[in-house]
């Protein structure tokens, strides 16, 4: 394989996880993070912090938590305070508080049983934890929606309220939520909504030339030097900025336009690799697509594999059933039933990767019409079978 | 009680084994791995915990166990298991 010529240097820089060491345009709301928190670093266990991180799909939000977290790790760390960002994704968790705090708990114990309490123990217990390591955290939950969407107020509610009963010992638990728009928060309670709202950072959408500077970063890491042409840079910068100045978007098209410079043999990467990978990139979230259950990811396979071959614009759920029970097969799983696919079908929905609805005249009888309208089937299966491991 | 009457017990030297394999382990956990039921499990660690061998932790109502590892004999007791296993069965 020596003689395969590749524009890439180091294509782990362009991954949806890797956390670049310094974060372009937002090093003003990096500063006033650290110094919402800087109490932590001064006089730990004396106040507990709340802070929301508020803006768009590709704003950074989640790039910039992250990089806080080991950056206060690293200062607290240095002044001799046990401190531990833990990160959790709360649709990964499904938006439910057992199992963001079921995260955060095995963080410490990797053991700890996994059922047979309740998320009101499981609090306790945490901050039993907490109290005899001696440690103290800054939880951030990322996707906060997810949480409110499925648990309503309540769960926040106790969230925040967890070092009030505790006024005489150390406040060990800060918050840091991430979220899209405050809109949710308006069913919580007025008490809960107050004190999360007194810190709030906005992202603003990235402009093209702060899209620009952001991918010649990567494009520093990622790619050797000179390959990316500053026509097709300023083409993506463009793109994304079309995009709600989503950045994510942008590093994406990044990474696909070299594997089309890759895969054409190119030496550079053109505004032609471009606008060939534009089309095939679409703005869904792959996240959202993997923090999918096995089955539901297998459901959403069949659905990719008969949408490749067929021209219709909507599957009926009888045909979808079809497709997935033969991607079961394939893969050993026992399916599941209808009324469990049709939930899967709901939440799919929910999170925007399908759009479905009842079917209406013309056909006999009802039944629930799927439709694939925000990625390539093609795409999608590529992307599902490497994820499940099976060609 | 003497040392023949501790390590008589397969059951207890399963459970000896398994915390020093994994570390910290709750009641369930050990009992599913080891075979044993939950009574048999629970009465096994109150007799190596008597003897020192092992501690636990409670929270609410789960107990986590691990192996006492400021008791010498419990030290000892993980040498020679980790050196059994290293050797590969006899």
């Amino acid at each position: 394989m020596s003689s395969y010529f590749t524009v890439f240097k180091d294509e782990s820089k362009l991954d949806i996880n890797y956390i670049p060491a310094r974060l372009s345009h937002r090093d003003s709301q990096l500063n006033l993070l650290t110094r919402f928190f800087q109490f932590a670093i001064e006089s730990p266990g004396k106040m507990a912090q709340r802070v929301l991180i508020v803006g768009k799909v590709g704003t950074g939000k989640t790039a910039l938590a992250k990089l806080f977290g080991l950056k206060i790790m690293q200062m607290t760390a240095e002044k001799g305070v046990n401190l531990r960002y833990v990160h959790v994704n709360c649709r990964e968790r499904k938006g439910s508080l057992f199992m963001i705090l079921q995260q955060v708990i095995l963080d410490f114990y990797p053991h700890f049983p996994r059922r047979g309490y309740s998320s009101e123990e499981l609090l306790q217990m945490l901050i039993q934890v907490l109290d005899e390591q001696n440690v103290f955290v800054i939880l951030a939950l990322d996707e906060l929606e997810a949480l409110i969407e499925n648990e309503g107020a309540d769960a926040l509610y106790k969230v925040t309220r967890i070092n009030e009963s505790r006024l005489k010992s150390a406040q060990r638990i800060s918050l840091l939520g991430v979220l899209r728009g405050l809109e949710v928060l308006s069913v919580l309670d007025e008490s809960t909504r107050s004190t999360l709202q007194r810190n709030i950072i906005f992202l603003e959408d990235y402009s093209k030339s702060q899209l620009r500077d952001i991918l010649a970063a990567r494009v520093a890491l990622a790619f050797k030097n000179g390959v990316v042409l500053d026509e097709a840079l300023d083409l993506i910068a463009e793109l994304a900025e079309k995009e709600g100045g989503n950045a994510r978007y942008g590093i994406e098209l990044l990474w696909r336009a070299g594997k089309y410079a890759d895969a054409s043999a190119a030496s550079e990467v053109a505004p032609e690799c471009v606008r060939h990978a534009s089309s095939s990139v679409y703005p869904v979230q792959k996240d959202a697509v993997f923090s999918l259950g096995l089955h539901e990811q297998l459901f959403l396979l069949g659905l990719a594999r008969r949408f490749k071959k067929s021209k219709d614009a909507y599957l009926t759920m009888g045909e979808a059933e079809e497709a997935y029970r033969i991607v079961c097969e394939e893969y050993g799983e026992k399916p599941r039933r209808h009324t469990q696919l049709w939930k899967y079908v709901n939440n799919l929905t929910a999170v925007d990767i399908v759009k479905s609805k009842v079917s209406s005249d013309g056909l006999r009888g009802k039944t629930t019409l799927i439709g694939l309208p925000y990625v390539s089937a093609a795409e999608l299966e590529r992307e599902l079978s490497k994820r499940l491991g099976l060609q | 009680m003497t040392v023949e009457e501790i390590f008589s017990s397969k059951g207890r030297v399963k459970i000896l084994r398994l915390l020093v394999e994994i570390g910290e382990l709750n009641i369930s956990e050990i009992a599913r791995r080891a075979g044993l039921n939950y009574a048999t499990t629970n009465q096994h660690l109150g007799i190596l915990e008597n003897a020192g061998l092992v501690l636990h932790k409670s929270f609410g109502r789960i107990r986590i166990y691990r192996l006492n590892e400021g008791n010498a004999y419990a030290k000892a007791v993980k040498i020679l298991i980790e050196g059994w296993e290293q050797q590969g069965e006899m």
